[in-house]
């Protein structure tokens, strides 16, 4: 087990957004995090992170307790819908990144060319990151994220923007970082693309965890292990 | 030598910062304003140096100081009032807002480093606005003009701690206000709360008064009298640093309200208590060419003898001018060579107009080692003569003044050309071409 969050609680006056979500994340899967909008996905990737403080819970690592002060050592979070320094290059922020984390130069480079040759950001590198389309920009994104180091990545909505075809190129890219060391926790809103994706998924509703599993544990957590071609979209609907 | 790591995070700021369509708006701005500063001080100085056969100021009272330097840097007290912040606040607003901040704290550089940067990329960037200013100087000398390097170098520092108090401030209100519209109302609205503050606490005494004493303004017009206080140099730094503490207390979107009050709380009471031990140190230089704010050499021998402590009874209201020139040429003065002097002001009306004559309205009390003096008056010599009295000190044997003035009736020639034309061309062309690829 690489990481387990336990009880992970949030609240905003009386609303409570997050109960006592608890769940496990296996060293080199891709644990899929799927929920209606409102169920708090977002709410719960920032509490992982130690980017919004939580009303209860803990969060471990390999075992050990992480506190929200030292979790920037064990994950990487990515938001969604962020557009940061909009007035510089592809390339210089690309670059800034890989210094950040302070590999040696040659082998931060060599990953940082890896990385903007599979996500096709060539013809990008030289547009200031304000000007590029969602799609694009979510791409750049992605290769910030796959430059961190952090053992333990968290997408929030990876695919959104993305047309069909790049869908399916970033997705098969995705499906390569545990061979790379990395475990993925990706947050995604298209069911099918969950389920073509994900190892195992978090089911969220309403801020509560409703189920955790491979699809066919989750067939049989909803009762319908024995329906032929019960999809996703079936268990959660019948777990919801 | 800086890491790798902050070399990048300074070079982002940098970069930042040539973005900024506020900072190139502010170098565009701030060469008309210190040039129109410049021409209209070399034109005021040379009337009163007598040119064009017009009647010549006593050249004593000719000092570049207040004649030169304080109205041409004078443009640098409004920009860094009204221009600055905006500045200041972009670059910790736009990355709280574009959710870049929220990477970079994810990442091993420390909030402090960060911030740490943008203070240096935010002095780096007011460097380059000072160059108007500074060639004004280059001008003055090439005028026949004289400077006087240590108090060309203290008002340069005050102007420098200027800024320094001014980004802490834009920096905290980027980090703690919602936007950066908000930001700059509240910067804005400080400043104005210090305009306010000093209104009213003029000439009251007691702890408004020694409050009023370290506002931004105020603050630079010790400088600006050609003195190096500790205490004010001290406070200014400090609030400019509580400034940046704030901030990385407040940028922190996983800690909770609580957490940031309380810390908060405690940056501002520990700037508190720094602002009040600070206010206590007496050690001061006195910088100006002509010793405006020191007693002469041959007074300050005599009242190093004194070492009782000396109090003063003020029977003059706040708004009495006489009360100005007592504080500013007697008591202030008195206050940095005496080892301990209390001042009590007495009247009990603002302006004076309508004290009854049993107040004793213009009194100056003197009490010294048991024993009691009054004058009324406010002139140095008289006032020291009653105290060397008092003290039973034989008074000096004093001599005229030995600052001789330095009188220039020069023109600013080719001054107009280089702040109206070839400054604000010059930015203009460079903002353009720096700008047009992220337009």
């Amino acid at each position: 087990m690489l990481c387990k969050a336990q009880g992970i609680t949030k609240r905003y006056g009386p609303s409570t957004v997050l109960e006592a979500a608890s769940f496990t994340i296996h060293e080199g899967e891709v644990l899929g995090l799927i929920g209606p909008n409102g169920a708090g996905k977002t709410t719960l990737f920032e509490c992982l992170a130690g980017l919004l403080p939580t009303d209860g819970g803990t969060v471990e690592f390999r075992g050990a307790p992480l506190p929200a002060s030292r979790r920037k050592q064990a994950l990487f979070y990515l938001p969604d819908g962020i557009r940061p320094w909009a007035d510089q290059p592809v390339h210089w922020v690309l670059a800034f990144f890989e210094a950040l984390y302070g590999r040696p130069p040659g082998e931060g480079a060599a990953l940082a060319a890896a990385i903007t040759r599979d996500l096709k950001l060539e013809p990008l590198l030289r547009s200031r990151i304000g000007s590029l389309s969602k799609g694009e920009a979510k791409r750049v994104l992605l290769a910030l994220g796959l430059l961190t180091p952090q053992p333990l990545l968290l997408l929030d909505e990876p695919f959104d923007g993305l047309d069909f075809r790049q869908t399916r190129d970033v997705m098969a890219l995705l499906r390569t970082v545990p061979a790379r060391g990395r475990t993925l926790f990706v947050s995604i809103h298209q069911l099918v693309d969950a389920a073509r994706m994900c190892d195992r998924l978090v089911l969220l509703s309403r801020g509560r965890v409703v189920g955790v599993g491979t699809l066919p544990e989750l067939r049989s957590l909803a009762g319908l292990a024995g329906v032929d071609g019960a999809g996703l979209e079936e268990v959660f609907l019948a777990l919801t | 030598m800086p890491s790798r790591r902050f070399r990048w995070l300074a070079a982002k700021e940098f970069r930042e910062l040539m973005a900024s369509r506020a900072f190139w708006l502010l170098l565009l701005m701030i060469g008309p304003l210190v040039g129109h500063g410049f021409i209209t001080a070399v034109d005021t100085y040379a009337e009163a140096s007598g040119i064009a056969g017009g009647p010549a100021a006593l050249g004593q009272g000719l000092s570049p100081l207040d004649g030169i330097l304080v109205p041409t840097f004078g443009a640098y007290d409004l920009a860094v009032t009204l221009l600055f912040p905006f500045v200041a606040i972009r670059l910790v607003a736009a990355e709280k807002a574009s959710g870049a901040w929220k990477l970079l704290l994810q990442s091993p550089a420390s909030p402090g480093a960060m911030l740490l940067a943008k203070g240096l990329t935010l002095l780096a960037g007011w460097l380059v606005a000072w160059l108007p200013g500074l060639a004004a100087l280059v001008l003055w000398k090439l005028y026949g003009g004289t400077l006087y390097q240590p108090e060309v170098l203290n008002l340069l520092l005050g102007h420098l701690l200027r800024v320094v108090l001014a980004a802490g401030l834009a920096v905290a209100a980027g980090a703690i206000a919602n936007g950066a519209a908000s930001a700059a109302i509240a910067t804005l609205g400080f400043t104005v709360g210090t305009w306010a503050l000093e209104f009213i606490a003029a000439g009251r005494g007691g702890a408004l008064q020694k409050l009023a004493s370290y506002t931004p303004t105020a603050a630079l017009r010790v400088f600006e009298q050609g003195e190096l206080r500790l205490a004010t140099v001290l406070v200014t730094v400090a609030i400019g640093l509580a400034g940046f503490a704030l901030a990385a207390v407040w940028l922190h979107p996983g800690r909770t309200i609580r957490y940031r009050l309380i810390a908060g709380a405690a940056i501002l009471l520990l700037l508190t208590l720094t602002g009040a031990a600070a206010s206590r140190l007496r050690s001061a230089r006195d910088l100006s060419e002509n010793r405006r704010n020191s007693f002469s050499a041959a007074d300050e021998s005599a009242l190093a003898r004194i070492r009782q402590p000396l109090r003063v009874t003020v029977f003059l209201s706040p708004e009495d001018p006489r009360l100005m020139d007592l504080d500013r040429n007697i008591l202030a003065k008195l206050a940095r060579i005496l080892p301990e002097v209390e001042i009590v002001h007495a009247a009990h009306s603002r302006t004076g107009l309508f004290e009854a004559g049993g107040d004793r309205y213009g009194e100056v009390w003197y009490q010294l080692a048991g024993r009691k003096s009054m004058t009324r008056s406010t002139t140095e010599p008289i006032v020291l003569d009653n105290l060397y009295q008092l003290a039973r000190v034989p008074p000096p044997v004093r001599r005229e003044s030995e600052f001789p003035g330095h009188p220039l009736p020069a023109t600013p020639s080719g001054a107009a050309v280089l702040y109206y034309a070839i400054w604000p061309l010059a930015i203009a062309i460079a903002g353009w071409l720096h700008l047009r690829n992220w337009s």
